[in-house]
């Protein structure tokens, strides 16, 4: 039993993270209809970001998101305009644009790869190796630290897309994009910020990843495949069901970690794609049966 | 096409037939004689090699051509088949000691077995969550391999080689790949032919009206998807054992199914000599970056840069540009 | 006096063919024009040129003296015109009231647009009572209402409806075109795409009929209504049947 909450702590706490890295995913897809599969890969040129920033400069790895974040924003906001700009409302070029982000994930993992070289990395705060002890239970302080930041970050997006004019704007693409150009969004500029704030957020998880795992450049498909079996799992483009994927799904990880070692927890995931495929695919809040 | 060809007048369209004709008469006496240089001359060794690599990437790039052009559903995880074909054999082989070139027909009905099941769980959706679930797919068989020790696990298991004098060892390999292409072309060909690619083509335009047209769109699909596995497991099965050693490294990353993909967009998807076109030119050009640069990073990079060039600028790919544009050889119209 | 003029407009969506192949219409103020012919005529294409959703190849769109073409939707939206579309285009998932907020999205002054929405409720009760039910929750025609209330929130000069009694039983659209009649009342110009062109005509005063991308007939409804021709047509005396 003792064991047990222990693992639960451990799970929520990297769920909180996962959250964190899928939400703008899930965002992106909700109000652009592309699957970003560089999401993963942008998550860790901004771990290099971060690692090179405590290497070089001592900035806390939690810290850098000051920095991950608005370098990761504009690097949306080019990516958006040099390659989904004018595809976007063209269908027959829309089915490709899967491809092209795949194409970008092989693009950033060669090009990290080469200068960088396929070693595993991590920053080491002295917070990575220290935990919190309650009573017969442990807290890693990486952990909680990595996930209150995330908490902080997603409950900021939550208000922004809740009370903002910006939020309402990105609600209504979300929901009906036509619509939303019927009552005068700019989709286009919509579009564009939400690619931004979605790399915005890849940054940041970039910085977290930084000090919770040891990341190389090839590691991405691994974290993406993850988080993309988690957005599923709650429901392509919805936030809420991005939340309840990464939280459920990281429980579960962390009890197969415990029970059959690390090489088999990544598995709980891609089975969780499958089963998900199986029994519901459109995920547990996805109302759309055609994604 | 078919109203080029309406225009063009049937004297046109019999000198295009008479031409195409003569051209495959050509192909197939020249591929089938090529060998007979390295048995009287020698020191083409190198270039055999080139040639069957080149013929099992168009078995490849067709197979993958009858899911991801007809059916246009995007798979990035098709070398999980190759990758069951290839170690199919080498349990047969190195257990059973049933030789590669006759069990390799075995190894593609396998592949293709598991394609019918994997298909009927993943193409249950339309769209992104297929083309996630095919690089989860791959992830998941990786590990598998990866731990499964009766094949080596991670570390790989390696087979004896074929028992020939040394300078003709790659002729049989070179038959087969050649034969393997060959079918795989004449399938997609088939495939193209046949109400079930009429089918798979209505899916790809607009999947909801194909199946209020009638189509049982989910059994197409996943037939498809099978059918895809049958020729790249058969490649697989003897690449390995050319090979003389299968590691899970060697095939199944992610750079080995984003090729397979590269490949025939890159010729043009959804055409019948698209994918050969594009396996020609991308093998050419993998070789000169391969020679060029050597390390698997800038092979990445590059891959990556041709894939968003293509898909850029060339979405059709350089069948389907030439064909929008009324500037396709006739040799090479097939569709 | 024409304050909407549309001339020899060529459009057609992406790289696709020309769905109107030169196109010409006079819309004067405060009248009620129904758009009526056979599928593929490019009715609601029509719609969606003026509104600034397709893009258009060649001819003029000018809307009180100013040109129309180049701008975007939301730039047209601020000119005054309105678009609502066929498919139901509401935001399933927001309230009532946060739909109608969206009809104000363009508007900066928040306390501007609750006062208008308060108009709004006035217009239609039944809004009022669902203010804070989700869009999806409604029935057909409530649906229908809401999409008019949330064109009205920008009190627009023109209201545009692609196709409104789709899929709603006769007594629901003929409560629909009697708001529609409440606007025209109040000054509105109304341009509606009518599949059931028989009723759509009946209650508008002008008819334009359309096909193959070109206006070929308008007149008074009643003219259009009792030219023989036309009711052989378009009008479905004898079309209705092989219609798919």
């Amino acid at each position: 039993m003792t064991q047990a909450i222990q693992i639960l702590i451990i799970g929520l706490t990297l769920g909180g993270v996962f959250a964190l890295m899928a939400s703008g995913l899930t965002l992106i897809f909700g109000v652009m209809g592309i699957v970003n599969l560089a999401h993963a890969a942008f998550m860790v040129a901004a771990a290099f970001i971060s690692f090179f920033a405590y290497k070089g400069l001592g900035l806390d790895p939690i810290a850098s998101i000051v920095l991950t974040m608005p370098v990761m924003f504009v690097v949306g906001l080019v990516v958006y305009r040099l390659f989904f700009a004018r595809s976007i409302d063209d269908p027959k070029k829309r089915s490709v644009l899967v491809l092209v982000t795949f194409a970008m994930a092989l693009v950033i993992e060669g090009t990290l790869g080469f200068f960088f070289s396929n070693i595993y990395r991590s920053t080491n705060p002295p917070y990575a190796y220290d935990a919190f002890l309650m009573g017969p239970f442990y807290l890693p302080k990486g952990q909680f630290y990595a996930t209150l930041m995330s908490a902080l970050i997603l409950g900021a997006l939550w208000a922004m897309l809740r009370f903002t004019r910006l939020g309402y704007a990105i609600r209504a693409t979300t929901h009906n994009r036509t619509a939303a150009e019927v009552v005068g969004v700019n989709v286009d500029r919509v579009s564009m910020f939400v690619f931004g704030i979605g790399m915005a957020l890849a940054g940041a998880s970039g910085s977290m990843i930084s000090f919770l795992f040891s990341f190389y450049p090839g590691k991405h498909w691994e974290w993406v495949a993850i988080l993309l079996s988690l957005v599923v799992l709650g429901g392509m483009g919805s936030l809420l069901g991005a939340l309840i994927g990464a939280l459920s799904l990281s429980v579960i990880s962390a009890f197969v970690n415990s029970a059959y070692g690390p090489t088999w927890s990544p598995v709980t995931f891609y089975l969780a794609l499958f089963a998900i495929l199986l029994i519901r695919p459109q995920g547990l809040l996805g109302k759309k049966p055609e994604l | 096409m078919s109203t080029d060809t309406a225009i063009a007048g049937p004297a046109d369209q019999t000198d295009a037939n008479r031409s195409r004709r003569i051209f495959l008469g050509i192909i197939i006496v020249a591929t089938l004689a090529f060998p007979l240089l390295q048995v009287f001359f020698g020191g083409f060794s190198y270039w055999l090699h080139m040639a069957l690599f080149l013929y099992m990437n168009i078995a490849i790039a067709s197979s993958w051509n009858i899911i991801g052009g007809f059916a246009g559903y995007i798979s990035l995880g098709h070398n999980v088949f190759f990758a069951i074909g290839g170690y199919s054999a080498a349990i047969l082989f190195a257990y059973f000691g049933v030789s590669p070139f006759i069990a390799f027909p075995l190894c593609g009905l396998i592949s293709m077995g598991f394609g019918f099941i994997i298909g009927m769980m993943t193409l249950r959706t339309r769209g992104p969550t297929f083309i996630i679930s095919t690089i989860a797919l791959v992830l998941l068989a990786k590990i598998l391999l990866d731990n499964w020790d009766y094949i080596g696990g991670s570390n790989g298991i390696s087979l004896p080689l074929l028992d020939m004098p040394v300078e003709y060892v790659k002729l049989p390999f070179y038959y087969a790949m050649l034969a393997i292409a060959a079918g795989s072309v004449f399938l997609g060909y088939s495939v193209r032919r046949w109400k079930f690619g009429l089918g798979l083509r209505a899916i790809s335009q607009d999947e909801t009206k194909a199946e209020v047209a009638g189509i049982p769109t989910r059994f197409y699909k996943t037939l498809a998807f099978a059918l895809s596995g049958l020729f790249i497991g058969m490649a697989g099965a003897l690449w390995g054992y050319y090979l003389t050693y299968l590691s899970p490294a060697i095939f199944l990353t992610i750079l080995v199914g984003a090729k397979f993909v590269l490949m025939t967009i890159l010729g043009g998807r959804g055409t019948i000599s698209g994918p050969i076109v594009g396996a020609i030119i991308f093998i050419s050009a993998n070789e000169f970056f391969v020679a060029q640069f050597g390390a698997t990073e800038l092979n990445i990079v590059a891959t990556g840069v041709l894939l968003l060039l293509v898909l850029m600028f060339f979405p059709e790919g350089i069948v389907g540009t030439l064909k929008r544009n009324g500037k396709l050889p006739a040799i090479l119209d097939w569709d | 006096m024409p304050h909407l003029v549309v001339k020899d407009v060529v459009a057609g969506y992406g790289s696709g063919p020309d769905i109107l192949t030169g196109l010409s219409l006079d819309v004067e103020e405060g009248k009620s024009y129904c758009i009526v012919g056979p599928n593929g005529a490019g009715k609601s294409t029509l719609l969606k040129a003026i509104c600034g959703l397709v893009n258009i190849r060649n001819g003029t769109i000018d809307f009180e003296g100013e040109t129309l073409l180049g701008l975007r939707a939301d730039q047209v939206l601020q000119r005054g015109i309105c678009f609502v579309p066929q498919d139901r285009s509401l935001f399933p998932d927001m309230t009532v009231r946060e739909n109608l907020r969206m009809g104000g999205y363009i508007l900066k002054d928040r306390n501007e647009v609750e006062r208008r929405i308060d108009e709004v409720f006035e217009m239609f009760p039944i809004l009022k009572e669902r203010a804070s039910q989700h869009a999806k929750t409604m029935s057909g025609g409530q649906q229908q209402q809401l999409l008019l209330g949330r064109a009205l929130v920008l009190r627009p000069k023109v209201v545009m409806l692609d196709e409104p009694s789709l899929g709603l039983a006769p007594k629901v659209s003929k409560q629909i075109f009697d708001s529609m009649n409440q606007l025209k009342d109040a000054g509105i110009t109304i341009i509606v795409v009518e599949q059931n062109a028989r009723m759509g005509l009946g209650y508008c005063d002008w008819g334009c009929v359309l096909d193959l991308g070109k206006l070929v007939f308008e007149g008074a409804s009643r003219t259009v209504l009792d030219d023989p021709r036309m009711a052989e047509l378009y009008l479905g005396t004898r079309r209705t049947g092989s219609e798919k």
